[in-house]
């Protein structure tokens, strides 16, 4: 077989059949043949209805099969012998070849060709359903298709007309058989029917049949002995097994149950290799669910087991030792990874690593090599089986367990994790022990799908056909795509602030020249897979990986996404928790041979944020939200622990977490760091400020008593969240509630001239005049200059300025003052109506109201700062000073400024390079001793062991984020002894948010029910304003 | 001293109109009262006004600018929408004032009526009328008043 048709052979067949029939006949004649001109040319002679429209029907003469014995090649030759044509219907005809070795037994031959590969057959008991039709052994039997829902065309899968044609819409389940004779004899069982059917409506299979047996005179509800045939169309077989990622919470994809292997089953077919790893498994295992016990099933999932101490390129390994099952139940006890083996870094790293780190090294090397190389590219996938099919050119299947997905391309454990989760807790050093990973083995993505190639297909038996099943089409053109990706190095994704850092650990640890590393930042940046290619490290963020994935068409994405990476690290790995999210899908759909979870918090919120990170690691089945949700997230929501457990036991061979407390065997702590004092530092308000507070207190607690007495006190969350924030501003600095709070909404001015042309469309309707888009985008081209211009009633530079929807820009107070009525008036420049509500206002340099250099007065809480930090002016000694406001900071400019204490400041107005330089001054330079940090900006990952000193100026709701924040100088590589400071001003509603932040502890901890989370709220703000 | 307790936006106009003043126009604060202006317009050309010069007062009220200027020609003119006491029949200086203008923007509006006499909405019913009724006869008119009372004093 395989021999090809020659164009000679062509020209000479059809010179004596003359032109009646086509080229494509010719063809497949001579197909049929097998390129036998003689032969063919009596097979276009010898078959009346030979020509015909459906030339993927042909039959296939040359089909051997491998229940009866094979035919010989002369009988094949002379088909005029052994076939006769039956007009078995109106639609088709089609040729039934009648093998006089079988028995009598009259085999219809389906479309033998490329496309339908026979499965198998098997003996159904069909029930009659008729009484006294005719049937006998060896008649042939069509079957019939109900039709889905109401529509009345033929089901695929009907094969002739003939019969009683009983409506069978009622039975909508229910697959009759029926003879060419007597019409509907009866039907098949449900077993049977429920498998097949929705595999016939989706044309995945073909069925034909015979009858065996059957009694001489047919009651109701005989039995009659049918012979069934399957094929399958092979084409459904060549899409990837991986499937495309879809949103995961489809609700048909609920079933657990796929037809294709429960007809697998019904056949008969057993799986020459079962998957180690399948739904009873889990089924089986919940019942009785013993915890301990269950870890034998992830730990098999997983493949950690059974690991070959790999000598990697470059490593040094102290241990070459096979590791026995018993220390699997220690890999397995990860958390409390004391046993773990430590592992030498390589050379190139230059720094020491402490042994929790050699530890999570060994760990690391081992979770990427999973099992042994060798037997990784033939081990099959353990959530696969692997099926012959009966047909006789010995196709193999592969079904996975889980989703019913079925394919030719041999699913080696190579498609499974390699890689984990490194959820150590935050300052143990999680980026170094990356690079040292990154130095032990780095090469270029896709090595190992080569490797997998040569030896899936000269393995095991199957690998003669195995070569002939890649010459069918549609199955090359996967794997070319895949060879069309480049094979990259590393890819490491972070959160913008760190690249930065990312850079500057990987080029002080890492030997000059044994890593190159590339920024895949900015605008500017290229598409083109070959630069992203070359470095062994590429750099880049979430944003950039989205907005790449985001790119219209799938296949254009091109640059992260035209390379098959080595290894995909994603730091701060919470980063993609929501699954739905489009960096979530983004990370989970790049390409790479080995991922990685760098994550201080594996679960933030809720265990749900888990699913996206097991997902992005593709530890199946778990990357399948129905399972997850099925078995997981379920039974956890329920209150079942054994979904709880189940997780557990996924995630003990693929995550390592240390923290700082963690011992090592010895029970020695794993780091010791330099001690960190605490302390809270609590401040009187002077009288000015007291009578400040408390004026805005009173005023607060009016509104906030409003809303309770009308029962909307959630309704109003917002505002009454605002009165908080007025007065938790105002412990820090009065002036900070003089500063203009809308400025921040609207300091975007793209938004604020979205909102402007808004605005102007919605008064059109009113038909009133606009001002033109022009004038509009020239005004707010001149707010950008930060043009100062003057107000043109005061004829003064602006002062608290507001823009009106008619975008003329004045004095707030020389507007009102402008107006009689003090709700709204004209604009005083056009004579437009303006409400107070519309007033926007407009974005200046400073946010204060009032002149804040020239007025400066400082706040109890200030004064305490600065005692603080002047008394560390002479021990040269660092400080950060975090403040939730950036107001703030700019307020704490002024007295830092006056007192000559040099500072750097970061926020979120900086972009990478500036953040980058403000880091490594305050690093670098000694005579800068403050750095102004705001919150949210200096949340993760830097690395700010320069400072031995935090100020926490403001507490803030989440104990957490400060907690992150003040970790950034407590952490490895500090060496100063550490204090950390937080400001309380006595009697205000700071010190009652310390109460709510222990309260809110619980309520994240999920100890609270939604009701009472709900009564706790009110609860909890109503504290807040005693 | 009145001056003592002018508002700032009026030093700034009184400054402004006094560095760079507007073609065909003076304005200039009396000695004794910073909100009493003696200013002088300059008939446009093309207009029966031509090469007559308009002295007119200009009275910044106390709640100037919430308040338009109280405005007043001096010169006898003939002027369908100016009476003769020499009132101002002038929107902006009634309700259509807006605290956005000013005395300089007040002037120029003085002068461009000046080109554009409006007889529908008179002040003064008589010009109105000759002006409706014989408009050449009424532009000569107000040529005549101009060189009679307008003309270099």
């Amino acid at each position: 077989m395989g021999n090809k048709i020659t164009d000679e052979l062509i020209t000479t067949v059809q010179s004596i059949v003359g032109q009646d029939y086509s080229k494509m006949d010719v063809v497949r004649a001579l197909h049929m043949a097998n390129n036998d001109a003689t032969a063919a040319i009596n097979i276009i002679f010898d078959t009346p209805s030979f020509k015909r429209s459906e030339p993927p029907k042909s039959p296939r003469v040359s089909s051997r099969d491998p229940i009866a014995n094979a035919p010989d090649p002369a009988t094949r030759s002379k088909p005029k012998s052994v076939n006769h044509v039956v007009d078995d219907g109106p639609s088709t005809s089609r040729s039934v070849e009648v093998n006089v070795k079988t028995e009598n037994e009259v085999v219809k031959e389906v479309i033998r060709s490329d496309k339908w590969w026979f499965v198998g057959c098997s003996e159904v008991a069909g029930l009659s359903t008729c009484k006294g039709s005719k049937i006998k052994a060896g008649d042939l039997v069509n079957f019939t298709f109900p039709p889905e829902r109401s529509l009345t065309g033929p089901s695929p899968g009907k094969f002739g007309g003939g019969g009683r044609g009983r409506q069978p819409a009622a039975c909508s389940e229910i697959v009759r058989f029926s003879t060419l004779a007597s019409g509907e004899i009866g039907r098949i069982p449900n077993e049977w029917s429920r498998c097949l059917l929705p595999l016939v409506r989706d044309k995945k299979i073909q069925i034909e049949g015979f009858c065996k047996f059957a009694p001489d005179n047919l009651g109701l509800m005989d039995t009659i002995n049918l012979s069934v045939r399957v094929y399958i169309n092979s084409s459904i077989l060549h899409k990837s097994h991986q499937t495309p990622l879809k949103a995961p919470n489809t609700s048909t994809d609920e079933t657990s149950i796929h037809p294709l292997p429960t007809l697998f089953r019904l056949l008969g077919l057993v799986p020459f290799k079962k998957a180690e790893f399948t739904p009873s498994d889990l089924y089986s295992r919940k019942r009785p669910l013993d915890v301990k016990d269950g870890s034998g099933v992830s730990a098999r999932l997983i493949h950690s087991s059974k690991t070959k101490d790999p000598s990697s390129n470059g490593s040094t390994v102290e241990n070459e030792e096979i590791i026995s099952d018993n220390d699997l139940d220690n890999i397995v006890g990860v958390a409390n990874g004391s046993e773990l083996e430590e592992m030498e870094p390589p050379a190139a790293l230059l720094c020491d690593l402490r042994p929790y780190q050699k530890q999570a090294l060994h760990w690391m090397v081992h979770l990427e090599k999973g099992p042994c190389i060798d037997d990784a590219a033939t081990t099959l996938h353990p959530c696969w089986d692997a099926y012959h099919l009966a047909d006789e050119r010995k196709f193999i299947v592969y079904v996975n367990a889980f989703s019913g997905e079925s394919t030719v391309e041999f699913p080696s454990t190579l498609q499974m994790a390699r890689g984990g989760i490194l959820a150590d807790a935050m300052g143990l050093g999680k980026t170094i022990m990356t690079i040292s990973l990154l130095l032990a083995h780095t090469e270029r993505g896709g090595s190992l799908d080569s490797e997998n190639n040569e030896v899936g297909n000269g393995s095991d038996q199957s690998s003669s056909s195995s070569k002939k099943v890649t010459k069918f089409s549609g199955f090359d053109k996967l794997r070319k795509q895949k060879q069309l990706l480049i094979g990259g190095g590393n890819l490491i994704i972070c959160p913008m602030t760190l690249i930065g850092q990312w850079k500057t650990e990987i080029e002080t640890h890492a030997e000059p020249g044994s890593l190159s590393i590339y920024v895949h930042y900015g605008q500017s940046r290229p598409k083109d897979a070959k630069i992203l290619a070359q470095s062994d490290v590429v750099l880049t963020t979430y944003g950039v990986v989205a907005s790449e994935y985001s790119s219209e068409n799938a296949e254009e994405r091109g640059g992260l996404y035209s390379v098959r990476w080595f290894r995909v690290v994603l730091d701060e790995a919470h980063t993609i928790k929501s699954s739905k999210s489009q960096i979530s899908m983004a990370a989970a759909t790049l390409v790479a041979d080995r991922r990685w979870c760098l994550t201080g918090t594996p679960i933030q919120n809720n265990l749900e944020d888990l699913f996206s990170l097991l997902r992005f690691l593709r530890i199946e089945p778990w990357g399948s939200w129905s399972w997850w949700n099925k078995l997981i997230q379920k039974p956890f929501e329920d209150g079942d622990e054994r979904g709880l457990s189940l997780v557990q036991n996924i995630l003990r061979p693929i995550m390592l977490r240390r923290t700082k407390s963690s011992t090592d065997k010895e029970g020695r702590p794993i780091l010791v760091l330099p001690p960190a004092e605490m302390k809270v530092i609590y401040c009187e308000q002077t009288e000015a400020e007291k009578d400040f507070y408390d004026a805005l207190f009173k005023r607060s607690k009016v509104k906030f008593d409003q809303f309770v007495e009308q029962g909307r006190v959630l309704h109003n969350y917002a505002s009454i969240l605002e009165l908080l924030l007025r007065l938790r501003q105002c412990c820090d600095h009065p002036f900070l509630v003089m500063s203009r709070g809308d400025t921040q909404e609207f300091s975007d001015l793209g938004k604020l001239a979205k909102r402007f042309l808004k605005g102007g469309k919605e008064a059109m309707g009113e038909g009133k005049e606009m001002p033109s888009k022009a004038y509009i985008q020239e005004v707010v081209k001149d707010l950008q200059k930060g043009e100062q211009g003057e107000c043109p009633i005061c004829l003064e530079a602006f002062e608290d300025a507001v823009l009106t929807p008619c975008a003329h820009r004045l004095c707030r107070e020389c507007l009102l003052s402008s107006w009689r009525n003090s709700n709204s008036g004209l604009c005083p420049v056009c004579r437009k109506t303006v409400s107070k509500q519309e007033l926007i206002t407009a974005p200046t340099d400073s946010r204060f109201r009032v002149d804040i250099d020239k007025n400066w007065v400082e706040s109890s809480k200030v004064s305490a700062l600065l005692r603080e930090l002047e008394s560390f002016r002479s021990s040269g000694s660092k400080s950060i000073v975090f403040s939730q406001w950036t107001a703030f900071l700019d307020l704490l400019q002024i007295p830092l400024s006056r007192s000559n204490i040099s500072f750097v400041r970061l926020d979120g107005t900086l972009n990478q390079q500036q953040r980058e330089k403000v880091i490594k001054q305050f690093s670098e330079e000694s005579d800068i001793l403050v750095l102004l940090m705001s919150l949210k900006a200096g949340g993760v990952g830097i690395n700010l062991t320069a400072a031995s000193n935090a100020f926490v100026m403001d507490p803030w709701w989440n104990p957490a984020v400060e907690e992150q924040a003040v970790m950034r100088i407590h952490r490895i590589g500090q060496t100063k002894s550490v204090s950390i400071n937080r400001f309380i001003v006595k009697g205000t509603v700071e010190e009652r948010m310390e109460t709510v932040q222990a309260r809110k502890q619980r309520m994240i901890s999920g100890a609270l029910t939604d009701q009472e989370v709900r009564s706790a709220r009110i609860e909890e703000l109503k504290m807040l304003f005693t | 001293m009145a001056n003592s307790n002018l508002p700032r936006r009026i030093i700034k106009e009184t400054q402004r109109l006094l560095s760079e003043p507007a073609p065909g126009i003076s304005a200039s604060p009396s000695e004794d009262n910073m909100r009493y202006f003696n200013v002088m317009i300059l008939g446009p050309t093309q207009s029966p006004y031509e090469g007559g010069v308009f002295k007119l007062e200009l009275f910044l009220p106390e709640e100037y600018p919430m308040a338009a200027p109280k405005v007043r020609f001096l010169t006898k003119i003939y002027h369908p929408n100016i009476d003769k006491l020499g009132r101002i029949c002038l929107d902006i200086l009634k309700d259509k004032w807006s605290p956005a203008l000013q005395i300089r923007t007040v002037l120029l509006s003085i002068q461009a009526l000046l080109s554009a006499p409006n007889p529908d909405d008179p002040l003064s019913e008589n010009i109105a009328k000759h002006w409706k009724s014989n408009e050449a006869e009424a532009v000569e008119t107000a040529k005549e008043w101009t060189r009679l009372y307008a003309s270099g004093a």
